[in-house]
């Protein structure tokens, strides 16, 4: 025979308002509760963290734009003033290539005159724009205009081209005139053909 | 669902028992505190305080009536509980008998609670409260019979003190169903048990023959003894008679007796005598169920 020791016969008054205990599975509800507490507690931790340092490297990023924009400015600067220099060079160097003496251009133009030809009146003006040009006005006694070929190979010899010519024939008198242009030495190298080994 | 619901699944207290749910162990409704087992005889109060680990302490009595040493050491007593809890085992005003033919329908020995008349028929009295052990052997029943007016009486009486009455019980009838319990334990009649059960409580004292899994006699009666064994020995001595010579004897108390072994040996002479006793055995039944 078995006879079980189960429970303690109770001789209690009834009790009223008493409800058996909830099932252990839903345990699982407070439980997950508090599980997704925790979870959002972590995951909104590690979001404030990742934030943080994307601030700090967004701020870091700002900070090196701005080095390099002060870095950039600096170069322009210096750029600016280099291309300041640069500009000042090239007017000292137009100025030294303006500079040459005319004394040389009017030797050969009188060299060049033949023996029936003569010079009634020369000009030569530095154009105020760019001294390095020369207008030139001549106008030569000759009853031809070989004379006036002579004289510009001539002028063509001291590396000056012209520009802009007019000329005018009549009674025994040629007008000529137009604007001279030295070429630098670095066009007059180029244009030069190169010399056989 | 009201916010008290919702603070109850969140603290997670609405899936532990209720502090008042009798049909869940003492462990459970009181985990983690402290509270008091008395025991009520006609002239006496005892107590022993349950910790929080569910371990009975030492006893403690006066010898008045349980009234008055309720009234003088409630303040004492009160120190030992968290929450006023208690749990009384009362030993008066009731009858153990053995009856035969009770319904044993399924639910029965839950209707017995909320409609005895249904099950017990002709046996039913009014004003009273019942609890049932049936032999599955035979069609023979314990039948224990409280009165109704002495508990409501004894629930009134720790009302008053300031108690809180978790559970109420009969100490003779826990200790009988846990002898019982302790050595028939085999399902099926192939291995038969024969003793003579001794349960003593608080000064009350019952005996069950059970002869080959037929319980034979029974016979209870409280305030029998105070601290002298002998009235004990002299209200079981006429059973030798009557016990075959195979029985032994199953002997449980709610607390030890010195010298009852001795006494019963001279009175059982011969016969093996079992001690289901130990220190605080009813109070550790109580936790434990």
């Amino acid at each position: 025979m078995q006879i079980t020791d189960r429970h303690i016969d109770d001789f209690k008054s009834d009790r009223k308002g008493i409800t058996p205990p909830l099932p252990m599975v839903l345990r699982l509800v407070p439980i997950l509760f508090y599980g997704s507490i925790a979870i959002a507690v972590i995951l909104s931790s590690l979001f404030f963290l990742q934030f943080r340092l994307a601030i700090q490297k967004r701020d870091g990023h700002k900070a090196q734009a701005s080095a390099l924009n002060a870095e950039r400015d600096e170069s322009k600067t210096q750029r600016t003033a280099l291309e300041a220099q640069i500009k000042r060079a090239t007017d000292i160097q137009n100025w030294v290539e303006s500079s040459r003496p005319l004394q040389p251009l009017v030797v050969e133009i009188a060299r060049s005159m033949a023996q029936k030809s003569s010079i009634a009146d020369l000009q030569l003006e530095r154009m105020p724009d760019d001294p390095s040009q020369i207008r030139l006005g001549i106008k030569i006694g000759t009853d031809s205009t070989k004379q006036l070929d002579l004289t510009m190979e001539k002028i063509a010899l001291l590396d000056y081209r012209a520009f802009s010519p007019t000329r005018e024939f009549g009674r025994g008198e040629l007008d000529y005139k137009a604007i001279l242009v030295r070429r630098s030495s670095k066009q007059a190298a180029e244009e030069q053909p190169p010399t056989a080994p | 669902m009201k916010s008290a619901d919702l603070k109850s699944i969140l603290d997670f207290s609405a899936f532990r028992s209720e502090p008042d749910d009798p049909s869940a162990a003492w462990k459970k409704r009181f985990p983690s505190e402290k509270t008091v087992f008395f025991g009520i005889g006609r002239a006496k109060l005892t107590w022993r305080e349950i910790s929080r680990s569910g371990n009975p302490s030492e006893q403690e009595s006066v010898r008045v009536d349980p009234k008055e040493g309720l009234a003088q050491a409630s303040d004492h007593i009160k120190t030992l509980t968290e929450q006023g809890w208690c749990a009384v085992s009362l030993n008066t005003r009731y009858v153990i008998s053995l009856e035969t033919n009770l319904s044993r329908r399924p639910g029965s020995e839950e209707m017995l609670k909320s409609n005895p008349r249904a099950v017990l028929g002709g046996k039913f009295e009014r004003g009273k409260r019942y609890a049932v052990t049936h032999n599955p052997e035979t069609n023979s029943s314990i039948l224990l019979t409280f009165d109704e007016d002495q508990t409501r009486k004894t629930e009134a009486i720790f009302s008053e003190a300031g108690f809180r009455v978790g559970r109420l019980c009969c100490g003779a009838y826990v200790l009988l169903r846990h002898a019982l319990a302790e050595t028939n334990k085999t399902k099926g009649s192939e291995q038969p048990v024969s003793s003579f059960y001794i349960i003593c409580c608080e000064g009350a004292v019952c005996a069950l023959v059970q002869d080959q899994d037929r319980w034979l006699e029974l016979r209870s009666r409280t305030d029998v003894y105070e601290d002298d064994v002998g009235p004990i020995s002299d209200l079981l001595a006429p059973f030798q008679s009557r016990l075959s010579p195979a029985i032994q004897i199953t002997l449980a108390c709610d607390e030890p007796l010195p010298g009852l072994s001795e006494r019963l040996a001279e009175v059982f002479p011969g016969r093996e005598i079992s001690d289901l006793t130990v220190p605080g055995l009813l109070a550790s039944l109580m936790v434990k169920n």
